[in-house]
């Protein structure tokens, strides 16, 4: 407990860490704010400029301009956008939980496949299916998401019309809450696959390697002795131990994924957050894009900090099944 | 440790499972091949003809000058040439393309949901202090404005039903509509309008528009009257919806910054013919009827639904199916001429005429080198414009060769041209004292879109000794501070007309303007000539005499040639042959859509 | 992404011996993924002089596919240039850029990993602190952010790159270390005298090498991804020819000209795909356990 603790104060240290690097690297960086703003309303003139300058707090220096944030955001202020007219909270909030199902489901997809596909290499490692499971695998792990996206789009949009190859929603829906569930699934498929299909390698690898050492191990062995069938050999014991190192290694390459999420969500117009940090990249709109590194960086601390708990939990078992031969 | 793994039985169920996933996928990889080899066929066929490819050669207005106004399009019934006598069935019938859409015979029918699609994402939904195409176009569903304006640039009524400019040109005199009211219930008065302009003069980025404006006065709730310093022709166009939306003084008028008032977006009230009824900036906005605008039984559609989306592919996709219903924001012209060929989506570069986009070079004469007339103009003549318009734009778009567009009735086609001639333009590089292959340039533009035509500016000059080098910005606002600052040598850049020259096009030349903010005076031009003429046609009321004004203007400019004028790509709209009424009047889709009606199908 | 591949075989690999060199050669995706390897080596190097063409000339009509006639062999891009000459040329900036950007990555990961793993305490925590800083960044989002406001000149994306793919190698360089430091071999060193840097740099580090070649061949990969993901998002130089820039800009049009985009992502496929073909079949070699046998 006491460590779990101490775990979290470390992650808000984390956090003011992120914030100033963050908030420095913004403001080393070349170019003027209150330009950047006055050319987005449509042209601007010295006075404009320097009433933006005044109005957004930008004439104060480096220091009174970073201890202003870091207060606002312990206030859960994390400012307004330059180029919207709102919050940077209520921005990222309409568009936290796209990219969180996006992300959530590409996991689940690529854990499970992976998995699968991991216990199936590891128990025939010869075969040639293997060999073409894993060049497969490795293959998806090889292309970059967003060429696999595009090829996708390709496909869906000229040859099999069935899937949506753009947003989340249809914008002419108008049905019931579950239709609405089953629509929004329609559109998540393709970006999910997509995002998904780059981590099945690694996850059916590491299910592998997980599961050859299980096999192989003296509790297996023994199980195997005592006349358990086959079924349960594998399905009880070794798929936990394959399944473990999985998802903790997923949980901690959820900040991956938020990468992928960008170019995903670029290629098939899926409402997220890596769209709006890429917009925001794009048009120099500081506020919102410190907000979405900082709560980027919060989603990993917080994946990561429950990965961890998950992984202790479990951990006693694993030693208790697969003890090294 | 080592004992062999035996050969294991595994549960049928589950390796069925695996095989099945793995069979599917080598199927779809194998599908895709096949696909690619149709889809190349295809479009082989497609692209044979002649065209030229650009990127996003009408849509580079996403960086480009905010909104115009928009003045009506739809009142005159005239816009389109319509066919009387098709019935339903032989409109199904029809298997060739666009050209004009055949009407149905009855007459309009009240309902319907009609989806935009759309690259550019507004800011806010409030045009008095917003310019550009992006919160214009639902800002003229939401707003209505005094007046609308006809193909032929003359006014009509709206808000305003009749106006009087007075004899000295020092005022105008609205007269309102009686009973018209906000989204709120609240009347439109006078003071609205007050409010309005005022707010508009002191927030507007383009201030050429209200700058004469003085005063408003208010004598009674449907009477207003502008009161101007001087004379001001352009204040007319400038009360066009894109321009001169009419707020609710009631809600905006509290004291707080107007140019980031919260109910710019949130709860917007406004006093046109579609209401706001959600709101997610940079994905949707959708806008339903407002039962009591003041136009009696309008709009006749239910629903206006904006669908942003930063792939222009997706939208021309979602036009060829038919959940996309508009569009002037297609991409390159490989989109459009695609939808061009398409017998379920027509396409026209009718509309939009007030906007007056031009695509053009310009030098920062301030340079050493480019200082020199002659060498701008060796550059001139080094480039050829038609290239430009009939290769990389596959003919999407139209050589320019003044700064005010060719659709504008105050347009020089006699000025000098410098058409492409190589050898003039080596003559002159000698006689500047630059030998063969002695000059070095960069050149800037606004990333990404006009990306190929500095590429092409780099092989033109390459041919008579210049070498360029491209200067990346990686995104907009680098690109606008660095021209804004004059650290650039040459750029390419996008700038609008904006209908009247007094708002689009006098901020270029005038040696005033250069006050170092992007679009403006970004070359560093100072011609006492060409500042005394825009300031006389700038209050000159009669057209006649504007457009000789105006004539001498681009003769004295082309021949200084701080500018080298390349293309004018119209706003190339596609739209579905159900759609009624379409926008394409001089302010195109900025305008309001209170006469289109979709046709059943 | 390294990490991930090695997972529980880290802590096991032995050092080369000649019985490893063979199991990698008798990995029949190893040896195809060297052959790739070899195959986009010679392109780049050597196919621009086969195949000379400028890719930067406009050679023919825009958007033209492979196959039309007077069209070069791959189609032409948006511009009207030759696309075989943009894949060929393409692979230079790319690998150019992975490559200073693995080497960036390489040196930053491995000495903050070796002085953590070997010193330990409170120098190990500290470091540990300050790699977990950049760790939890979005890495694209982090390397998009450093690119846009300094600038997409080749060195500022290699350095982007580096500044986001390193902590990795150092926590895997740490593991390594942790684990051998307390090894016999050593404590002979640091017995007769020899100073901390000779030990970390001649005794431990040699026999660190398996894992961290494998991971830096698997960083390679990730570091080609990552610039082409870059400049697939305009975060590229325009000046030179890359593939992820290639696909960017021809990105509007490839809904109606696949082969704008189709072969410079096969371009990155292939070259990112034999590196890893290769790191898998090094990974296998180096550590017994993970054959199967």
């Amino acid at each position: 407990m006491k460590r779990f603790a101490i775990r979290i104060l470390w992650s808000i240290g984390l956090v003011l860490a992120v914030i100033f690097l963050n908030f420095s690297l913004i403001h080393l960086a070349p170019g003027d704010p209150a330009t950047v703003i006055a050319g987005e309303s449509g042209a601007g003139d010295p006075a404009v400029i320097d009433q933006i300058r005044a109005d957004y707090g930008l004439d104060r220096s480096f220091v009174a301009q970073l201890a202003s944030y870091v207060v606002r955001v312990a206030q859960g202020d994390l400012g307004d956008s330059f180029f919207f007219n709102q919050s940077v909270v209520s921005l990222i909030w309409a568009r936290l939980w796209p990219t969180i199902l996006l992300v959530a489901t590409a996991l689940i997809f690529a854990i499970v496949v992976g998995v699968l596909v991991g216990i199936f290499t590891a128990r025939r490692p010869e075969s040639r299916l293997s060999h073409s499971a894993t060049i497969l695998a490795l293959a998806g792990y090889s292309m970059p998401v967003f060429w696999t996206g595009l090829m996708l789009v390709i496909l869906f949009a000229s040859v099999f019309k069935v899937l949506p190859i753009s947003g989340m929603r249809d914008v002419q829906f108008d049905g019931g809450l579950l239709a609405s569930w089953v629509d929004i699934g329609k559109h998540l498929i393709l970006p999910a696959f997509t995002l998904g299909f780059l981590f099945l390698a690694q996850y059916s690898r590491l299910a592998r390697a997980s599961m050859l050492e299980v096999l192989q191990s003296d509790f297996v062995r023994t199980a195997r002795s005592k006349g358990l069938s086959e079924r349960v050999v594998v399905y009880k014991h070794a798929l936990r131990n394959a399944v473990i190192p999985v998802v903790t290694v997923a949980g901690l390459q959820f900040g991956t994924m938020l990468s992928g999420a960008i170019l995903v969500e670029t290629v098939f117009n899926w409402p997220g957050l890596g769209r709006l940090a890429f917009d925001a990249v794009l048009r120099r709109d500081a506020p919102v894009l410190l907000g979405v590194l900082l709560v980027s960086t919060l989603l990993v601390i917080v994946v990561n900090l429950l990965t961890d708990v998950v992984y202790r939990i479990i951990d006693p078992r694993i030693r208790v099944g697969g003890a090294a031969a | 440790m080592s004992q062999p793994v035996r050969p294991i039985a595994a549960g049928p169920r589950r390796r069925s499972r695996l095989l099945f996933t793995i069979i599917a996928v080598m199927s779809a990889l194998a599908l895709f091949a096949t696909a690619c080899g149709s889809d190349a066929a295809d479009t082989a066929t497609e692209v044979l003809s002649d065209t030229v490819t650009s990127d996003d050669a009408a849509t580079s207005d996403e960086a480009a000058e905010p909104e115009a106004a928009e003045p009506a399009a739809e009142d005159t019934a005239g816009d389109q040439a319509v066919d009387t006598s098709l019935n339903e069935e032989e409109l199904e019938d029809l298997g060739s393309d666009d050209a004009n859409v055949a009407a149905v015979d009855s007459g309009p029918v009240a309902g319907g949901t009609l989806v935009i699609g759309s690259t550019q994402i507004p800011r806010h939904l409030n045009g008095t202090v917003q310019s550009g195409l992006a919160t214009a176009v639902p800002g003229t569903q939401l707003n209505a404005s005094p007046l609308l304006f006809d193909e032929n640039f003359n006014p009509q009524p709206y808000l305003a039903e009749s106006w009087v400019v007075a004899d000295d040109g020092l005022s105008v005199t609205l007269n309102l509509v009686e009973g018209a009211v906000f989204h709120d219930g609240m009347p439109i008065t006078s003071e609205d309008v007050a409010f309005s302009v005022i707010t508009a003069r002191d927030n507007h980025p383009f201030k050429t528009m209200f700058a004469p404006v003085t005063d408003v006065a208010t004598p009674d709730p449907q009477t207003a009257v502008i009161n101007l310093s001087q004379s001001h022709p352009a204040i007319l166009l400038a009360m066009s919806p894109g321009l001169l939306p009419i707020i609710p003084k009631h809600i905006f008028d509290d004291g707080q910054d107007m140019a980031t008032h919260p109910r710019n977006t949130e709860d917007f009230v406004g006093s046109g013919p579609f209401k706001l009824v959600e709101y997610e900036a940079g994905t949707i906005i959708r806008m339903e009827k407002f039962d009591d605008f003041f136009i009696p039984e309008r709009p006749y559609l239910d629903e206006i639904i904006i669908e942003i989306n930063s792939d222009p592919t997706a939208i021309v996709l979602g036009l060829e199916n038919g959940t996309t219903h508009v569009s002037t924001t297609m991409g390159s012209a490989a989109n459009i001429l695609r939808l061009q060929d398409n017998p379920d989506v027509v396409v026209t570069a009718e509309g939009h005429e007030a906007i007056g986009q031009v695509q053009w070079l310009e030098f920062n004469v301030a340079d050493p080198i480019l200082s020199d007339q002659a060498v701008r103009q060796a550059i001139a003549y080094a480039i050829d414009r038609e290239f430009l318009a009939d290769v990389i734009d596959q003919g999407t778009t139209f050589p320019a060769t003044t700064g005010i567009v060719a659709s504008s009735p105050f347009h020089n086609a006699a000025s000098e041209a410098y058409d492409v001639d190589l050898d003039a333009a080596r003559a002159l590089l000698a006689d500047a004292g630059y030998a063969d292959g002695d000059i070095s340039l960069t050149i800037d533009y606004i990333p990404p879109q006009q990306a190929p035509y500095a590429e092409y500016v780099v092989q033109a000059l390459e041919e008579i000794g210049i070498t360029t080098e491209l200067n990346v910005s990686p995104d907009f606002p680098t690109w606008a501070e660095r021209v804004a600052k004059g650290e650039h040598q040459m750029t390419i850049n996008n700038v609008w007309n904006w209908g009247d020259p007094v708002i689009g096009v006098h901020r270029t030349y005038l040696s005033s303007n250069r006050v170092g903010a992007i679009w403006t005076n970004n070359t560093g031009y100072e011609n006492a000539e060409v500042d005394a003429l825009l300031d006389k046609a700038a209050q000159e009321f009669d057209r006649d005499a504007r457009i000789e004004i105006y004539g001498e203007f681009q003769d004295i400019v082309n021949e200084d040639v701080p500018i080298y004028f390349l293309t004018t790509p119209p706003f190339w709209q596609a739209y579905n042959p159900a759609v009624q009424n379409p926008s394409v009047g001089i302010w195109g889709l900025m305008s309001p859509m209170h006469e289109v009606w979709l046709a059943q199908q | 992404m390294s990490d991930l591949m090695l997972g529980s075989g880290a802590e096991a690999m032995a050092p080369p011996g000649r019985e490893a060199w063979r199991m990698f050669f008798r990995n029949k995706a190893a040896v195809a993924g060297l052959f790739l390897l070899l195959g986009v080596i010679l392109m780049t190097f050597l196919g621009p002089y086969v195949y000379d063409e400028d890719p930067k000339d406009i050679v023919a009509r825009p958007l033209k596919g492979p196959g039309t006639e007077d069209v070069p062999g791959l189609g032409t891009d948006y511009l009207g240039r030759d696309v075989l000459a943009g894949v060929v040329n393409g692979g230079l900036t790319s690998l150019r850029v992975a490559a200073i950007a693995a080497a960036l990555i390489v040196m930053i990961g491995v000495t903050i990993g070796a002085v953590s793993g070997f010193y330990g305490g409170v120098i190990d925590n500290a470091l540990m602190r300050f790699t977990e800083v950049f760790q939890v960044l979005p890495a694209l989002l982090f390397a998009m952010v450093v690119v846009a406001l300094f600038g997409p000149s080749p060195w500022k994306v290699s350095i982007a790159i580096g500044l986001v793919l390193w902590p990795q190698l150092a926590r895997l360089t740490r593991a390594e270390f942790l684990r051998l430091k307390n090894m016999e071999f050593v404590k002979a060193a640091q017995a007769i005298g020899s100073s901390d840097l000779r030990i970390i740099m001649r005794v431990i580090l040699p026999n660190a090498l398996p894992p961290l070649i494998v991971a830096t061949t698997l960083v390679m990969g990730g570091a080609i991804l990552l610039e082409a993901g870059l400049a697939f998002l305009g975060l590229g130089d325009a000046n030179e020819v890359s593939w992820g820039l290639m696909i960017g800009q021809n990105r509007t049009n490839f809904i109606t000209s696949w082969w704008t985009v189709t072969f410079p992502g096969l371009a990155i496929f292939v070259t990112v795909l034999s590196f890893s073909l290769i790191g898998d079949g090094l990974q296998d070699a180096f550590n017994p356990k993970l054959r199967g046998r």
